[in-house]
């Protein structure tokens, strides 16, 4: 007898237990403030985390408004899927502007998004670099020391990653203008340059992690800031080695229209994405090892920056949509290459 | 030799044969056991130490490498505490929703017959074979923008997936059976004797529930309950995939970790997952003492 | 009549449990359900206490028809056939209960229950649990609780098969007394012929869903009416047995 009561008891605990986790999940109410999701890619949580600070301000100076910013980050390609179906994000900073394409192919970005902002909608720009070991024992200075036998290479899987493909669009650039645009030998040294692949990671920072946390790989081929971070992370233990030929990566903004006319956040969420191009947040992505868009401001980090790099860009290979299709849909060139 | 005779002739073997064992091993008996025994006792012991022991030390070293304020600061972060909650509402719910059904479930199944009983049980058994990440993306699939019911959810301005609800139900799709697994064969064992007597008695359902079914019960009841809550807890793999990593909203606390370790936040991911080993060592405690009154 | 069956039919998924069953007990008689397994017996008991609903027909007891009566409202009591006690009961809780559910007052449960237990000779053991007792003990908490509320009618089934044979014979005695003397009338389901012919004053055997015969016990043995019945009671064995116990029965009577 008396044990059922005490088990009476445990369930009523648990009724009141569910009652008030019903109650906080209704009282998000709305005053004052105005929230902002942005979703974005894998490497650009640190410079985020320290920009929706300075957004905040610089919104409440303007506006009034207390905006609160929520984070969401994954590899691009996997961050737009969820989008289109449902991530309700109000912006999204992806890493390459075919993954927001397909969001506008969904309808929720209107078409022109691209031409919203400065500089093809890509308020910092970034490269491909490598991050190896301290000492670089395997001596790997290019492109070509990748595909050496015995060489571990760690990238991430284009298929999921933004990241990944500028990673290997920078690499096709580097053998095409060595062999003269031959497209097979291209082929061939992209075949054995993925052989070498040792993990092949969902994400940039999954293969940052695997290179960095779990030591695996002889060589990180990464994005510049993210083997900028590593190194602020671990200092002297590991050195940044600038290929002779890399890609100008952009990765883009927009505003999810339809989501943002949805929660009335739209003004808010242009300003968000607006301010990136001030010159407080281009500082703040130098700090983060991102290339600011300004010029001006990408000059005073011209000690940081290796800015005398022979980068490509996309509009080389076609723009994105051509590039994708060539190289990164079902059995295109990357399929081709990595399923032999 | 006829049919008769090969099966004597074989009953013979048969005989023969486990009556030789018995007699070849019966002297040796102790000597190659007690070998066994400590041979078998050390390699457990090593197992459990190189697969369980070190790791859970390695995580509360970890955790407190950088020392206790480093620690704390870890853990009363504003976004663990918020992936704290959520693990707790999410737990909570499952384990509500999971117990009423599971009760309603093995009641149905072991008291009363019905075509498809079968089939009624499999059914339940399916989120212990399924992949989580399976039923991830099948809620996203149903629930989802370009799902099933996107349309009619986004009409009604509902919002599951990469939302709190979506976590939720993800939570109870994966710890669904555990409830309904332990008491199943305790009421089936029970049958429906004792109940159908106190209803020809004249007792209501109620009464026959608490005074008959539920006194037998309670013990499984509160294993599955147990076993509910610590599944619930630790769930990653759906979680992950229907979350939408929203930070401080629908990050629980495994995924926070996931997050932290992602920032390079070593110390601070091991913090985290400190609070889950806690949780689970208290569940573990739980458990066992369950275990001894069953 | 006291109980009554008219047409009986009732199948389960397509099997045929009962078919077209018809028949009355006088009350304070005693009957016996007897067939093989599966031939339904226990199916036309459990359609009596309102566990089953026939699928056409009619119940009659005390001649009202009491098909749509609960079997809570039918004033039966029933002895299944592992007794199903309340196994988180004492002895006199299990007794007490369907008095309890009742609401009967504190101070007549008590009553009851304390003449119940000095009724099967169990006065000492009101505070055990089910698990402590004896198969025969149980069996006598059993039927203790199933007369607590004064039922008008005793269903029974099956029960001595959970009972040591040793002590089965000794049971059945008592059983058989004991009904006498409460004067209840009862049915009890049985596949053993010998205990259906020395306990029952009328015996109805029954063979896949169908009754083959209806009788007192030495019309059966002496009588039977269709095959089925010679082969199943084993007539030989009994008709010698009947001759004997008729005559020394009948000695000891005169």
């Amino acid at each position: 007898m008396r044990s059922i009561h005490k088990i009476e008891i445990v369930f009523m605990i648990l009724l009141m237990g569910i009652l008030a986790g019903c109650g906080k999940d209704a009282d998000s109410a709305k005053g004052d403030s105005i929230e902002i999701l942005n979703v974005s890619y894998d490497p650009t949580r640190e410079f985020y985390a320290k920009y929706n600070e300075l957004f905040a301000k610089h919104w409440k100076e303007q506006g009034g408004q207390d905006v609160n910013v929520t984070q969401s980050h994954g590899g691009s390609g996997s961050q737009a899927r969820s989008v289109i179906e449902g991530n309700e994000a109000d912006v999204v900073t992806l890493a390459l502007a075919h993954d927001i394409t397909a969001i506008e192919e969904n309808g929720l970005i209107d078409s022109g998004w691209m031409e919203e902002f400065d500089g093809s909608s890509a308020p910092y720009t970034s490269t491909i670099v490598f991050l190896v070991r301290k000492g670089n024992e395997k001596n790997i200075q290019d492109w070509d020391d990748l595909v050496k036998d015995g060489v571990e290479v760690i990238t991430p899987n284009p298929k999921t990653s933004g990241g990944a493909c500028w990673n290997f669009l920078a690499a096709w650039a580097y053998w095409q203008e060595k062999d003269g645009n031959d497209e097979e030998a291209t082929k061939e040294y992209m075949k054995k340059l993925y052989q070498n692949v040792l993990v092949l990671d969902s994400g940039a920072r999954g293969a940052t992690n695997t290179f960095v946390e779990n030591e695996q790989g002889d060589v990180l081929v990464a994005w510049e800031n993210e083997a900028y971070l590593s190194m602020e992370e671990h200092p002297d233990e590991y050195e940044i080695v600038t290929p002779s030929v890399s890609i100008l990566a952009q990765p883009s903004v927009a505003v999810v229209d339809s989501n943002a006319k949805a929660h009335g956040t739209k003004e808010a969420a242009e300003a968000y994405l607006k301010y990136l191009y001030s010159d407080e947040a281009q500082r703040l992505a130098g700090e983060n090892y991102y290339r600011p868009s300004n010029e001006a401001i990408l000059e005073e980090f011209s000690d940081q920056f290796h800015l005398d790099m022979n980068l490509v860009t996309i509009d080389d290979f076609g723009g994105w949509d051509e590039a994708y299709n060539k190289y990164f849909n079902d059995d295109a060139v990357f399929d081709q290459i990595y399923g032999q | 030799m006829s049919k008769k005779q090969e099966k004597t002739f074989q009953q013979d073997m048969v005989g023969d044969g486990v009556h030789s064992i018995q007699k070849v091993i019966e002297p040796h008996q102790q000597e190659p056991n007690r070998i066994v025994k400590y041979a078998m006792i050390g390699v457990s012991v090593l197992f459990l130490f190189v697969m369980l022991v070190i790791p859970l030390a390695v995580v509360l070293v970890n955790a407190l490498s950088e020392g206790w304020a480093a620690y704390q600061e870890a853990v009363m972060d504003s976004y663990t505490i918020n992936a704290l909650q959520l693990t707790f509402l999410a737990t909570v719910s499952s384990v509500a929703v999971n117990t009423v059904f599971g009760l309603f479930a093995a009641y149905l199944l072991s008291k009363f017959y019905f075509r498809g009983r079968q089939v009624f049980a499999a059914l339940i058994d399916i989120p212990f074979s399924i992949s989580p990440v399976i039923a991830g993306l099948a809620f996203i699939l149903t629930f989802g923008n370009i799902g099933w019911m996107g349309d009619f959810l986004k009409a009604h301005n509902i919002k599951i997936v990469f939302a709190v609800p979506g976590v939720i139900l993800a939570t109870i799709f994966v710890t669904f059976p555990f409830v309904f697994r332990e008491l199943f064969p305790v009421m089936n064992a029970q049958g429906k004797d004792e109940e159908e007597a106190a209803a020809l008695m004249g007792a209501n359902g109620f009464t026959i529930f608490r005074r008959i079914t539920f006194p037998h019960i309670k013990w499984a009841l509160l294993y599955g309950i147990v076993l509910c809550a610590a599944r619930a807890m630790g769930e990653f793999g759906a979680v992950s995939v229907i979350s939408g990593h929203l930070r401080g909203k629908t990050n629980t606390l495994p995924l926070h970790v996931e997050i932290l370790y992602n920032e390079f936040n070593t110390t601070a991911s091991f913090a985290v997952s400190s609070i889950l080993v806690l949780m689970a060592m208290v569940i573990l405690i739980l458990r066992s003492l369950i275990e001894r009154k069953k | 009549m006291h109980v009554e069956m008219k047409h009986i039919n009732k199948t389960f998924d397509g099997f045929h449990a009962s078919r077209d069953v018809s028949f009355g007990i006088e009350k304070g008689h005693m009957a016996a359900l007897l067939g093989p397994s599966g031939s339904g017996k226990t199916t036309i008991l459990r359609m009596l206490a309102g566990l089953d609903r026939p699928d056409s027909g009619d119940i009659l007891i005390n001649e009202t028809r009491v098909n749509d009566i609960s079997g809570s409202k039918r004033g039966i009591g029933f002895v299944f056939q592992n007794y199903a006690l309340f196994r988180y009961m004492t002895v006199a809780e299990n007794i007490g209960f369907g008095l309890k559910v009742q609401k009967k007052s504190k101070a007549e449960i008590k009553e009851r229950v304390e003449e119940l237990l000095e009724l099967v000779s169990m006065k000492e053991l009101g505070k055990r649990y089910p698990h402590q007792l004896s198969g025969g003990q149980k069996q006598r908490v059993a039927f203790a609780r199933a007369l607590a509320p004064n039922p008008k009618l005793l269903l029974l089934d099956e029960p001595f098969a959970a009972i040591d044979a040793k002590v089965r014979h000794e049971l059945r005695t008592w059983l058989k007394d004991m009904i006498q003397r409460v004067g209840v009338t009862s049915i009890f389901v049985t596949h053993d012929q010998e205990e259906a012919v020395e306990v029952a004053d009328m015996v109805i055997i029954i063979n896949e869903g169908q009754i083959e015969q209806i009788g007192s016990p030495e019309d059966i043995c002496l009588r039977p009416q269709t095959e089925f019945v010679k082969d199943f009671i084993d007539t030989e064995r009994f008709k010698i047995n009947y001759q004997r116990n008729a005559v020394s029965t009948h000695g000891k009577q005169k």
